[in-house]
């Protein structure tokens, strides 16, 4: 589903005549993003950000054959819209909220695998195709296209790190954000099929964040399912305290378990390379993709 | 976010999980349950406090109160001991019991070892078994799991494992845990409590809620974070660098980065510029608590804006630099997003001779420099 979006796919946006949706749906637009139609609870709007708005989810897939949304809810109301979504037939969930309980996040994520679906989030800024469509709001100045596939935790890092490649002609393939939450819909590990199977893709940027254990998991996937393009990996949090979480519920260590040496350890035997500093990471990238600008 | 012991054994209790008799002390020592023995447990938020000198056995009230006070003010693995609880010490087998959320299988893992005890990483991996979201499936989950043990009290194991199952899923937990779980013919009692609370579910969990309002100086972070909605923590009481930046990630890279240059951060922040609405408040509160450390030398400003417009950020950034009056050390921004060039024009007037870069390697490098004394 990811790595065949394009600016043909047919996108909703749940929420859409609030201030973020509209504000959004506008933006996601502008990038080319083919935003069909919104849904809202407000009576009386047939119209917001230029395109139709429905009743529900299920009208609203009706009219325009939406295969994807965005969730612009709050976050104590995210599982109630993906359950809209997923019941209207929709095959790809976007969700933004910050600070979706973790129980309603176990719930959406029975939920989206009981529907055959793909669920990004719970917290994520979304994720994009260069050149393409944004699903979310990933800052268009970061955006390039290029060989350089990125998945990450953190949105404003993982922006760091697409403008600076941005700024030096490099750019990126498919770009998506996990978000920083222990439970979420795609992993780091279900990422890298995608970005294998994707012939724009020549290599894979991972940025991680202490806690849980996705960035083991994505080494351990790494090995497993065949090393085909080289992975690069920046983690955060490497002076986090014991017991203290930074931000993100997801970014908390406990005893060994989710350090950064850890991690850094886990990916390094799989065969990735991993840089204790953006500018490093950022120098390899350029020097490995050098034919590559545009 | 994990709770104090003391806590976690409130929430046991009222699930009906046998707890030991105990008091907390935060000053003077009151009134003691039994006639001992007595522990005595520091009550700080994180794991592995035994082996820190944490917890203490004591066999009279004097030495209670002697080790108390040596533990009251001390600090413990990164946290200041600001309570300590004292209970009548157990004794029996040890047993181990968890029952946790498993991101990767959205259900619960259930995990138990007939060898509980401080030792219990080091006695190799703990069974465990993975089970849906619900207090039917955990008992299921658990009846294997002990299914060696004496028949004469593996009920009452199982009947603990229900209260914790239904007060994880009741208080929408992220671990409940039991180490050691004192267990014999005499019936089980909780030793400890470990127990990880979701912050995002705190609105419609008035329990958890009232819990932590009545710990503000040891629950510090959750207080600042549901007072003001965004997220700020104090790293070093004696950091130079204050951080006024946006986002999580960015923003805990930027600690590596500081501290792997040599320099000290004195805190998180991610101060969520989208949230500001057209008012200075926020910027002001984190300079205040910024610039209430005499250690400061230097304040960055990073602002990655996907959305804001930077040009109404500087002007709300050059007003809280206007009406911090304790601020006293330099500032540098770097700002990156729409309106760039406006922001620095609006900083340039307030602010003659500040650093305004979209260029972060610039940015650290001045703070660097700043904080050696160099021109």
């Amino acid at each position: 589903m990811i790595g065949t979006l394009s600016r043909a796919t047919p996108v909703i946006v749940q929420g859409i005549t609030g201030r973020m949706g509209r504000s959004h749906a506008t933006l996601m637009r502008a990038y080319g993003t083919n935003i069909v139609g919104g849904t809202s609870t407000r009576t009386g709007t047939h119209e917001a950000a230029g395109v139709p708005v429905f009743r529900s989810c299920a009208e609203a897939v009706l009219a325009t054959g939406a295969v994807a949304s965005v969730a612009m809810a709050p976050p104590e109301e995210t599982w109630a819209a993906v359950q809209e979504a997923l019941g209207a037939g929709i095959k790809l969930v976007v969700t933004v909220a910050e600070g979706v309980p973790l129980h309603d996040a176990i719930k959406i994520g029975r939920a989206v695998r009981r529907a055959e679906a793909v669920w990004v989030g719970a917290s994520t800024p979304g994720l994009a195709i260069p050149g393409e469509c944004k699903l979310g709001f990933l800052p268009d100045v970061c955006l390039n296209p290029g060989p350089i596939g990125i998945m990450s935790k953190s949105g404003t890092l993982s922006y760091e790190v697409g403008y600076r490649l941005a700024r030096l002609g490099l750019g990126q393939s498919i770009w998506v954000g996990v978000g920083g939450d222990p439970v979420k819909g795609l992993r780091f590990a279900d990422m890298l099929p995608v970005f294998f199977d994707d012939p724009r893709t020549k290599g894979i940027v991972l940025v991680g964040e202490v806690g849980g254990n996705e960035e083991e998991d994505c080494a351990e996937a790494y090995v497993r399912i065949g090393a085909r393009k080289p992975l690069f990996a920046l983690i955060a949090g490497r002076e986090a305290k014991e017991g203290v979480s930074m931000g993100h519920a997801g970014a908390l260590v406990h005893g060994d378990s989710g350090t950064l040496a850890s991690k850094a350890a886990r990916l390094t035997q799989a065969g990735a390379e991993v840089f204790g500093s953006i500018e490093a990471l950022i120098d390899r990238c350029a020097r490995v993709y050098r034919f590559d600008k545009r | 976010m994990l709770l104090i012991e003391a806590d976690g054994k409130a929430l046991f209790a009222d699930h009906g999980i046998p707890v030991p008799e105990g008091v907390i002390v935060t000053d003077a020592v009151p009134e003691l349950p039994g006639d001992g023995p007595w522990v005595v447990k520091a009550q700080v938020p994180v794991g592995g406090r035994g082996k820190a000198g944490g917890v203490v056995l004591c066999a009279s009230r004097a030495d209670v109160a002697t080790a108390a006070a040596a533990m009251l003010g001390r600090r413990l693995k990164g946290h200041t001991i600001d309570a300590c609880l004292v209970e009548q010490a157990t004794v029996g087998q040890e047993r181990y019991i968890s029952i946790m959320v498993d991101p990767a299988s959205y259900g619960l893992r259930v995990m138990y070892s007939a060898q509980g005890g401080v030792e219990i990483e080091q006695s190799g991996p703990v069974e465990g078994r993975l089970c849906a979201p619900h207090p039917g499936a955990v008992a299921d989950a658990l009846a294997d799991l002990i299914a060696d043990e004496p028949a004469a009290w593996r009920g009452q194991v199982a009947a603990i494992g229900k209260s914790l199952a239904s007060l994880l899923i009741e208080k929408e937990l992220a671990l409940a845990e039991i180490n050691p779980l004192f267990v014999g013919d005499t019936g089980c009692v909780a030793g400890d409590a470990k127990v990880v609370i979701d912050l995002n579910a705190v609105d419609r969990q008035p329990r958890i809620a009232s819990l932590i309002a009545a710990r503000p100086a040891i629950y510090v972070d959750a207080c600042r974070k549901l007072a003001e909605g965004f997220d700020y923590v104090e790293l070093d009481p004696d950091g130079e660098i204050g951080l006024v930046t946006t986002g999580a990630g960015l923003s805990m890279m930027l600690i590596d980065e500081l501290t792997a240059r040599g320099a000290k951060p004195l805190n998180f922040c991610d101060i969520r510029t989208g949230q500001m609405r057209g008012s200075p408040a926020r910027l002001i509160r984190v300079l205040e608590w910024i610039t209430s450390r005499s250690s400061l030398k230097a304040v960055l400003v990073n602002i990655f804006a996907g959305i804001t417009d930077l040009g109404e950020f500087a002007g709300l950034l050059a007003a809280a630099i206007k009406a911090s009056r304790s601020l006293h050390v330099p500032v540098v921004a770097r700002l990156v997003g729409r309106n760039a060039a406006e922001a620095r024009r609006i900083l340039g007037e307030a602010q003659p001779g500040m650093l305004v870069t979209e260029d972060l390697e610039e940015a650290l490098a001045r703070v660097d420099a700043i904080v050696r004394g160099l021109p």
